[in-house]
């Protein structure tokens, strides 16, 4: 499944980032075993992410957010424009995630949280928490790049 | 970020706020007034301040660090205070969540409400169980069927089948009254599996199966011309709970309809003194782990009590001569093994799952007698939710 949109209409409203990933999350979970929490489940990752790119983004452009399951997981492929600025961050984001310890990286911010860093939390806790993986592809000379995000396995019952 | 927010602190030991519905704010700010609430509790509470988030269906990260911010300000400002998260597994991304503030501060826990609330819930769904589980759900259906056109079930309706268990009762729905749309809900994971696998196995198409908890749905107010809750409501201890959320997911003119079982008037002739003995001791039993097998009658008082109208009333009488009376009798043969880990779990008197025993072998000899008659009762009752409350 694959959506496109506009970086104008989607940064908009706020409202979109909510009603964006739950209308996604149902959709892609139309043919689970338990539809409702396996959409509650996925909303909750595809609006974190979605509030990272709201806040994170060039001006303008387009955005593009594949979904591909493989296997149990689903693959979120999400391809933005990007400033000199956003690239740092998302490339932040990337090298934060593979380190060894990640959980106890993220246990500390949350124990003694800094300023300004709220955003980067809500993208790693994904990794952190839910055990999601984290990679991102910049093709050269390009304003864009895709982050892709791997789920954590979802069985039948919608359980990680 | 539709939000509810409840706090009640008439508790001694233990005052909650509770937070309904969605939580994702944009910036931080946007959750002052929850903040402020949560400070103002804390500040007065004594003991444990338990922060209900069992119905809260989405939470972003920018809602959940205000909440780290506030057990952080806890903390340091109520040191002698504890912190309680009443999460429901229902909602699949809370424990683990939650868990990572429970691990850093030690005010915290974490309690996952609705495992208190199935307590009975393990004893109801190993193999055996299940097996004889599809064999009652056959003997009830082939007199149920009849009357459920009298308690308004027609086709092209949107049907909930709350507690459905294996989910027969929504395969029949299915296949005999074709509803617009039929979800299933229940709090056990294994009749869960099962009832998908049949779907599967048989292509069936619009039965929608949801791991939920009965006391606290995600299905949306108003949404259900007709909601069923079979065989459940006698197995908690707090019906009442269930029965706010079968009428809150009911539309306005749709009907409600439960069935509970009457094990006080199970008839069995001969022998009946050691059958009513029997069946008065497993009341005995059941009832010391919090459940009433003898709540059929009651259906028309809870029912009105729910501020329900139009109460209907039916009995389905499953004796020995109307169905098999081998699959009878296996359905009674496992009450015995039900009745024993009912009585073990509520730390029962031993000596009365004996007089169980006694008195439901009595009733299997009687179903399987040429001569004999057994009859097990089950009332069927529901009523219409009204177009306007008062």
């Amino acid at each position: 499944m694959a959506a496109r949109f506009t970086v104008g209409g989607f940064a908009r409203e706020w409202g979109h980032c909510h009603l964006l990933a739950n209308y996604l999350a149902r959709y892609v979970s139309a043919n689970e075993g338990d539809p409702e929490r396996h959409a509650t489940l996925l909303s909750t990752f595809i609006n974190e992410l979605l509030e990272v790119i709201y806040r994170n983004h060039a001006p303008e452009g387009q955005i593009d957010l594949i979904f591909r399951k493989r296997g149990r997981h689903v693959v979120l492929q999400l391809t933005l424009p990007v400033t000199e600025q956003n690239r740092v961050f998302y490339r932040m984001a990337v090298q934060i995630v593979n380190q060894p310890d990640l959980k106890s990286w993220y246990r500390a911010r949350l124990e003694e949280p800094a300023e300004g860093e709220d955003t980067m939390l809500g993208l790693l806790e994904l990794a952190a928490v839910y055990t999601c993986t984290l990679t991102i592809s910049e093709p050269p000379g390009q304003d864009r790049l895709s982050l892709f995000l791997e789920l954590p396995e979802v069985d039948e019952m919608g359980e990680v | 970020m539709p939000v509810a927010l409840n706090m009640r602190l008439t508790g001694n030991e233990e005052q909650e706020v509770t937070l309904t519905g969605t939580l994702r704010p944009f910036v931080a700010e946007e959750m002052a007034s929850v903040r402020s609430s949560l400070e103002q509790a804390a500040r007065s509470a004594r003991g444990t301040l338990c922060v209900n988030l069992k119905r809260l269906k989405y939470m972003n990260n920018v809602a959940f660090l205000e909440l780290n911010r506030f057990v952080r300000w806890v903390a340091h400002a109520r040191p002698d205070l504890r912190i309680k998260f009443v999460l429901s597994s229902v909602i699949p991304w809370a424990i683990r969540k939650f868990q990572v503030i429970a691990e850093l501060y030690p005010a915290v826990t974490i309690e996952v409400y609705d495992k208190a609330l199935y307590p009975t819930q393990p004893v109801l769904e190993d193999d055996e169980f299940i097996n004889v589980l599809r064999m009652q759900e056959k003997l009830i259906w082939n007199h149920e069927q009849d009357i459920l056109v009298q308690h308004g079930l027609r086709p092209g309706l949107r049907v909930a089948d709350i507690c459905c268990g294996l989910g027969c009762f929504d395969i029949f729905i299915q296949r005999d009254f074709r509803p617009e749309y039929l979800v299933g809900v229940d709090h056990s994971r294994p009749l869960l599996r099962y009832a998908r696998q049949v779907v599967s196995d048989y292509g069936l198409e619009n039965i929608e199966y949801q791991y939920g908890d009965a006391a606290a749905l995600l299905l949306a107010d108003n949404s259900f011309d007709f909601v069923a809750c079979r065989l459940s409501l006698q197995i908690f201890h707090q019906p009442e709970k269930i029965l706010h959320e079968l009428v809150r997911i009911c539309r306005p003119g749709g009907r409600i309809y439960i069935t509970n079982e009457m094990l006080s008037c199970m008839v069995g002739y001969p022998n009946e003194e050691v059958i009513q003995q029997g069946y008065k001791s497993f009341l005995q039993v059941s009832r010391q782990g919090g459940v009433d097998l003898d709540m059929g009658p009651k259906g028309r008082f809870l029912l009105q009590g729910a501020g329900l109208e139009d109460i209907k009333i039916s009995q389905i009488n499953v004796s020995n001569t109307n169905s098999d009376p081998n699959d009878l009798a296996r359905v009674v043969e496992l009450w015995i093994r039900v009745a024993w880990q009912f009585g073990a779990a509520a730390g029962a008197d031993p000596s009365l799952h004996a007089d169980v025993e006694k008195g439901l072998r009595a009733h299997m000899e009687t179903i399987l007698s040429d001569r004999g008659y057994a009859v097990w009762p089950i009332i069927a009752a529901s009523g219409r939710k009204p177009f306007r409350t008062s």
